[in-house]
């Protein structure tokens, strides 16, 4: 059954008027007949509504630093938020020297009363110091937590006076978790905090290879940026950083060389991109590695962008090599997986991405969303002029940056510019409504009511979300698959990733699991008997 | 007991606990038809929502105030108004357990006079609301679990005529030894009132249609007859009497309280039988009575495995205390013994036990995980606890046998039973098997080393530590 406006009516009568006000703004049925379908995003979660969002440290901390593999995360705060952020989100990292790499450390302040009651401040102090003595990392951060803000400890005035004792960048990040509307507040605060304190800090000039590239919201979850560095290195391009997934203050710090940034997760990250091309003239690509004709052409922008006719038949050379090897194996899947439909809801951009990867094993996706996007992700940048900031977006400063008098270099002329724009996504994106099917339904920050719901409607054949929905779901009947962290799978992205994928669909669809669902009893007539008293209930 | 030292670090690095609403959440949990608020940022109730739901396999809904900036400023009233609205029109519950959090406590706000007015507002007089303050840095999440049950019988027990039941009130255990000791009551034909009673909302079978609040859970009735009942019975020897919900029924209703060990090895188990016979004058059932002798039989045909094991203990306070009963039965001698919470009563408990121990032990309260590895490093063999010691294995090789909570990088931690006698005989072969795989797996190699290469283990002392350390060693 499809999901028309007067079902989907029926549906939201079910809330509070009040609530049914405010909802019925965040879901869209696409009709590409309509000139415009506009969507309700990034505003406030309403209390007590069971939402997956969470929160501005968690989108900080969490997800854009915690990555950063050489560099102590302090959690400033109470101990609950640093044990929660501890190795959850499995982005993967290796270093060349074991005693540079952080990931599996938590490190926290753990503020007990009295420090609510006097102040964390000098405690913080100390811990960096210990901090430097036991790790020596090349950076700390120090990310706060709820109380920090509201007891008014200067993080900035403490991580200054550690950086200028200690001679290594110690950056604060005023992330506290009541900050914005989700996690997409912390994104911002961390971007900030990188392109102010770390970008442009190294001293390369030039780069040091061919086809400089940074790779921008990408985080190696289950090692997908590990698929795409294989690719993109034997094409020949010299990936200078990665942000953040398997990244490190050491390369971050010369981000500034590179002639073009690939943005994968549009939201987490695309403050920074632009302040790049602000500051350092580099234009941003916007790539997509999630499915094989995504990956394809990603890199075939990427080579459009750089014009080199040997980069570019590098490039087709390694599709066609890697295509002839996928594409037997995914055919095999793509027989178990037609005709399937999913819903697919993640958090900001792999709930667009993973719709080409499914539609490529046969799979329609029929419901999608994001749960802390804001409208561009949805209907594409050509409406960040008209979306009005609100109180919560004001209290995220922006960071405004200006042309670096030494370093602005031009990448392309403004003609050449102009010409791949109508190529390419350059420095521009598209969102993820105009590439659904019409009659599919577009939910923004869907929680476990309108999950349940929709699910009763639809009936997926695979609900693709995260682990607080999951069993939800399982205990409906329906296989889940965690896009979050994949379920301790992966990688999915590039060649490799797709068919890893394929094959972990098909495993939830063919698994013999679901075959006893329904207990042969309920089938046939019941068995005719005597219960016996008593019976062996006790030993 | 011999020496202590207190922390000289700031650092809590790789912490060995979680916060307390975490503890909140799970008490209520375990109330018949119940849903929880978080009084606070969003983030809270879903940090913890996916750390339960990872160790449970469950769903886990739990209901947020959304604070944000605004009401940092001018107070949570109407969020906690509002999400207490919509949360009680989906999902119906028949009690309401409210939490605080960091921020809710840090600016101050009163729960209990929000979610009463709000009750006299809508007019749900009769829905019962529990609240609790439960900051992030009161204390762990295992004083949020106490504390929580606390309020919850102060504020559903009533005074009542007298009935013949017994309360049993349990720490963090899992749902599969829930089960255990419900079995057991049930075979001693005890009238019992279990709390909290999470072992069927949190390990639900797979049954269809989906209902948002699952099955299960202590009967609010139940509870309410708490104050009558002719005992208790609280597997809490290291709850404070603040915290404990057994103390609050003794001295309000003058319902006697015994306080045990939680049933894990021979002796505590035996404590448990001793008691329920001693309250009930009824006889141990035979069935028991051959899950004791199995028991015996397994500790002695795997005395000679287990002589070699030289353990690292961790987790929740009385919970280690079962598991440290268990290993000093079997002679895999505990030579760390810690937690993440600050708690005296424990570390006086342990120093009784480990006096008759041949190895010294150190008992580590208020401490983290590189404290713990540091003890550890060349001395035990065996770690036990949650997966969070998993590090041990990886950094120092010490093979690790989950259990407590929270088990997350592996799957049916809500399975693993450990009580009574049957399930201290399934734990046991679960270390013993694992001494024996570590065995097998290094045996060539380490008669290598030390008859080819003359190695001997080498002894490390590190003075730094977090929280505090006690040494407990043989008087």
């Amino acid at each position: 059954m499809a999901v028309n406006e007067k079902v989907l009516e029926e549906l939201l009568n079910r809330y509070p008027a009040k609530v049914k006000r405010n909802r019925k703004k965040h879901i869209i049925i696409k009709d590409a007949a309509l000139a415009r379908q506009e969507i309700e995003a990034n505003t406030r979660t309403i209390p007590g509504i069971i939402t997956n969002r969470g929160c501005a440290f968690a989108g900080c901390k969490g997800v854009v630093l915690g990555p950063l593999k050489d560099v102590v995360h302090i959690v400033h705060g109470p101990i609950g938020c640093a044990y929660y952020t501890w190795g959850t989100r499995r982005n993967k990292a290796k270093s060349e020297d074991p005693t540079k790499n952080f990931i599996n450390y938590c490190v926290s302040t753990d503020m007990q009363e009295s420090d609510i009651v006097f102040g964390g401040e000098k405690k913080l102090a100390r811990m960096i110091d210990e901090v430097m003595e036991i790790f020596k990392p090349n950076c700390i951060t120090i990310s706060a937590t709820c109380p920090v803000g509201l007891i008014g400890d200067d993080l900035q005035a403490v991580a200054k006076a550690a950086q200028e004792k200690h001679g290594v960048p110690i950056l604060a990040f005023n992330c506290e978790g009541y900050k914005g509307v989700s996690q997409s507040a912390g994104h911002h605060i961390a971007n900030n905090g990188l392109m102010e304190g770390i970008i442009g800090q190294g001293d390369w000039e030039e780069a040091p290879g061919k086809y400089p590239i940074n790779i921008l919201g990408e985080y190696n979850i289950g090692g997908d940026s590990w698929e795409v560095e294989r690719i993109l290195k034997e094409i020949g391009y010299t990936v200078i950083a990665v942000m953040t997934g398997d990244g490190s203050y050491e390369e971050l710090k010369n981000a500034h060389v590179a002639e073009l940034n690939l943005v994968q997760c549009h939201r987490s990250i695309n403050y920074i991109a632009e302040m790049l091309e602000i500051k350092y003239g580099t234009p941003w690509l916007k790539v997509n590695f999630i499915g094989i004709q995504a990956t394809i052409d990603s890199l075939r922008n990427m080579a459009l962008y750089f014009g080199d006719p040997a980069l570019i038949q590098k490039t087709e050379e390694v599709i066609a090599r890697e295509l002839a090897r996928v594409e037997p194996i995914i055919e095999q899947y793509k027989k178990i997986c037609q005709g399937k439909t999913a819903f697919c809801f993640v958090g900001g951009s792999r709930g667009h991405h993973y719709q080409g990867l499914f539609a490529e094993l046969g799979i329609e996706t029929v419901l999608a969303g994001y749960e802390f996007a804001h409208r561009d992700d949805y209907e594409g940048r050509a409406v960040i002029p008209e979306i009005k900031p609100d109180a919560d977006t004001k209290n995220i400063p922006d960071l405004h940056v200006t042309p670096d008098e030494r370093r602005f270099r031009l990448k392309l002329s403004p003609e050449r510019m102009e010409e791949l724009k109508k190529k390419i996504p350059l420095s521009d994106y598209k969102g993820m409504n105009i590439e659904m099917k019409d009659g599919s339904v577009i939910v923004d920050d869907l929680n476990h009511f309108e999950t349940e719901e929709f699910i009763r409607l639809l009936k997926p054949d695979i609900f693709s979300s995260g682990i607080k929905d999951k069993y939800v779901v399982q205990k409906m009947g329906i296989p889940s698959k965690q896009l979050h962290s994949y379920d301790y799978s992966g990688p999915y992205a590039g060649f490799n990733g797709a068919v890893k994928f394929a094959e972990d669909i098909t495993m939830a669809f063919v698994s013999p699991t679901w075959n006893f669902i329904t207990p042969p009893w309920k089938n046939k007539p019941l068995l005719e008997g005597i219960v016996a008293e008593g019976g062996c209930s006790e030993c | 007991m011999g020496k202590k030292h207190t922390s000289c670090r700031n650092v809590n690095e790789n912490p060995c606990n979680m916060c307390m609403p975490m503890g909140g959440i799970l008490a209520f949990k375990g109330l018949e038809q119940s849903m929880v608020m978080l009084h606070g940022s969003q983030g809270c109730a879903t940090y913890m929502r996916r750390h339960m739901a990872e160790h449970f396999n469950e769903p886990i809904d739990v209901a947020s105030s959304s604070l944000n900036e605004k009401g940092t400023i001018y107070g949570g009233e109407k969020n906690l108004k509002q999400g207490l609205d919509n949360m009680i029109k989906a999902y119906r519950p028949g009690v309401i357990g409210i939490l605080t959090t960091c921020l809710a406590e840090t600016i101050g706000e009163d729960i209990d006079r929000i979610s009463q007015e709000y009750l006299r507002e809508k007019g749900y007089g009769d829905l019962p609301v529990v609240t609790v303050n439960s900051p992030g840095y009161g204390g762990t999440h295992t004083e949020g679990y106490w504390l929580t049950l606390r309020r919850i019988v102060a504020r559903l027990a009533q005074k009542t005529g007298a009935n013949s039941k017994i309360n049993v009130i349990i720490p963090n255990l899992s749902p599969a030894d829930i089960r255990e000791i419900k079995r057991i009551l049930q075979l001693m034909r005890v009238d019992y009132i279990l709390l909290p009673d999470y072992s069927d909302t949190l390990d639900r079978p797979y049954q269809k249609p989906y209902r948002k609040i699952p099955e299960g859970g202590t009967k609010l009735a139940d509870i309410a007859a708490m104050g009558g009942a002719a005992a208790t019975i609280q597997f809490g020897l290291t709850v404070d009497e603040s915290m404990s919900p057994g103390h609050y029924l003794e001295s309000r209703f003058g319902v006697p309280l015994y306080n045990l060990p939680v049933p894990m090895g021979v002796e505590n188990t035996d404590m448990f039988m001793n008691m329920l016979m001693k309250l009930t004058g009824n006889p141990l059932p035979a069935c028991l009575e051959q899950e004791r002798g199995r028991l015996l039989d397994c500790m002695i045909d795997s005395h000679k495995y287990n002589a070699r094991g030289r353990s690292v203990i961790f987790g929740e306070p009385d919970n280690i205390y079962g598991v440290a009963k268990i290993c000093l039965e079997n002679g895999i001698y505990p030579v760390v013994v810690a937690t993440g919470s600050k708690n005296p009563l424990l570390v006086k408990l342990l120093a009784e036990k480990l006096a008759h121990s041949p190895l010294r032990c150190t008992v580590l309260t208020g401490t983290d995980f590189t404290t713990i590895r540091k003890q550890s490093r060349g001395k035990a063999n065996i770690a036990i606890g949650s997966s969070d010691g998993r590090f041990l294995t990886e950094k120092e090789g010490i093979p690790l046998v989950r259990y407590g909570f929270p088990i997350h990088d592996r799957t049916g931690g809500q399975r693993l039973l450990s009580v009574g006698y049957a399930g201290t005989t399934q734990f046991l072969d679960r270390i013993t098997n694992t001494l024996l795989e570590h065995k097998h797996k290094h045996y060539r190699k380490s008669m290598y080393e030390m008859f080819y290469l003359n190695n001997q283990p080498v002894e490390e002392f590190f003075l730094e530590s977090s929280g505090e350390q006690h040494d407990v060693f043989m008087q």
